[in-house]
């Protein structure tokens, strides 16, 4: 009977309840950054913090509608010209593509070089919502449940924005390519220099060039493919400044990114072609898999020499 | 009337809670936003000295947990940081509500910067984050706003009990 009081004033103690709770967020913590096993939590308590966004997005989607509504005419019809400017200069530039697009499908047919399937994107609209953490992240209205996936490359318009990088039920945050810990393998456009382009803030860097290579302020960036997760030549940066490394083992270099990372509105998600969707599914597929390469032989013939081309790329 | 009265307490906990993290996901301008106090702590700081209760730990380890989720963190980071901030209110509470208004002040801004260094500490841990003064200007925030913070809210507990 004794026993059992003094273990009741424990657990009631002040100082259990910490150590037991502290305890809980370690847990907590290992788990999500080791392997995942806390997204089930997280998906559950996001259903939660979805409220809480609605109602800090509201009033700027009330004042949205209200700008529209109160905006003078003259400006919708100067706003409506320009665009259409700048559609009739798009149709243009896709006209031209149309023939080079032909051209380079021969070039490819005469190489023996795989074809380069076009992007499948979806579309996603940025949460204008202050994030406290010291990374640089912006949330978008999309999560788990339209199957974004931990990793998937997010473009703009002008160009690579970043990855996801944590999913939430209906929301996801995307880490940007100019935060600290932010990585990317990269290209240069005009010598196919290949490296990797570390995050700074406001900008990239190129730290790891060798100095012999050929490289110059007005280089274009392009994402080299490399790793799987963002898929080959989309534009990221500019190279603003170039230099030697303090101990003068190697060059590095500044780029400054295309997009506008401070100013977004609306992101693509970049979906993984149906090939790469086959050769990355895991032992427990392999069913399907077999079932698939008994439906076409040829179909997986274009696989193997897809991947094979990929390589080579 | 007493059991009233602390559910009505309780409500308006979770209020100003509530408040508390919608202010802090407010898109603010950057400048403002470098200077933005973590609201959350400053709410669990009060109530941890208005209750002097340790059921605020549990309180404090659920919003952390949701803004956890908001922002994106590690599942478990502030609500760490809040639990530790609520533990050590909590242990000194009695003593420092007969304290002067300076002391107080002190040793809420000491609070605050403990709550600062546990969350730099995990970000260092989980992805070498290197801390920086600027980090520490949230703090002049709260010391600005943390008398008004505590009288607004004294005021509107007994003007609750009153009616």
């Amino acid at each position: 009977m004794d026993n059992l009081q003094s273990n009741q004033k424990i657990t009631r103690s002040p100082l259990f309840k910490f150590l037991m709770l502290e305890f809980i967020c370690l847990v907590l913590m290992i788990s999500d950054k080791n392997n995942r096993v806390a997204q089930p939590i997280r998906d559950t308590l996001s259903l939660a913090a979805i409220p809480l966004i609605k109602i800090v997005e509201w009033p700027q989607e009330l004042y949205q509608i209200a700008e529209i509504a109160v905006s003078r005419q003259a400006r919708l019809i100067e706003e409506n010209n320009d665009l259409k400017e700048r559609l009739l200069d798009a149709e243009l530039k896709v006209q031209q593509n149309i023939s080079l697009s032909a051209e380079n499908q021969r070039l490819r047919e005469l190489l023996n070089a795989s074809q380069n399937s076009p992007l499948t994107t979806s579309v996603a609209f940025v949460s204008n919502i202050t994030q406290t953490q010291n990374k640089q992240q912006i949330i978008i209205d999309q999560g788990s449940s339209d199957g974004l996936f931990v990793g998937q490359a997010v473009l703009n318009l002008a160009g690579v924005i970043g990855q996801v990088d944590v999913l939430g039920r209906d929301f996801a945050h995307i880490i940007l390519i100019t935060d600290t810990s932010h990585a990317i393998p990269v290209e240069v456009l005009r010598t196919g220099l290949r490296t990797i382009a570390y995050g700074r803030g406001d900008h990239v860097f190129l730290a790891e060039i060798p100095t012999s290579a050929n490289i110059e302020s007005g280089d274009v960036l392009v994402t080299s493919g490399f790793g799987g997760r963002f898929p080959r030549g989309l534009q990221l940066a500019e190279v603003d400044d170039v230099s030697v490394s303090p101990e003068r083992t190697f060059k590095t270099a500044k780029a400054i990114p295309f997009a506008q990372l401070n100013r977004l509105t609306e992101v693509f998600l970049v979906w993984p072609d149906q090939v790469a969707v086959i050769d990355a599914s895991s032992p427990q597929d392999a069913t399907v898999n077999d079932q698939l390469i008994e439906a076409g032989t040829a179909s997986t013939t274009a696989n193997q020499t897809n991947s094979e081309g990929n390589n080579d790329g | 009337m007493m059991a009233k009265r602390s559910s009505n307490n309780t409500t308006f906990m979770h209020l100003s809670m509530l408040g508390g993290v919608l202010l802090t996901l407010l898109p603010w301008s950057p400048t403002l936003a470098l200077l933005q106090p973590h609201w959350a702590a400053m709410m669990i700081a009060y109530w941890s000295l208005n209750a002097a209760n340790s059921r605020v730990m549990y309180v404090a380890f659920a919003y952390g947990l949701l803004l956890d989720v908001l922002m994106g963190a590690l599942l478990g980071k502030h609500g760490m940081s809040l639990v530790a901030l609520s533990f050590l209110v909590t242990k000194s509470a009695k003593k420092l509500r007969m304290t002067s208004f300076w002391q107080l002040l002190m040793m809420v801004l000491v609070w605050l910067f403990n709550d600062i260094v546990i969350r730099a500490a995990i970000d260092w841990v989980s992805y070498r984050y290197q801390p920086e003064l600027i980090d520490l200007l949230p703090l002049l925030t709260a010391a600005l706003i943390w008398p008004w913070l505590k009288y607004l809210m004294d005021r509107t507990q007994t003007s609750m009990r009153l009616s």
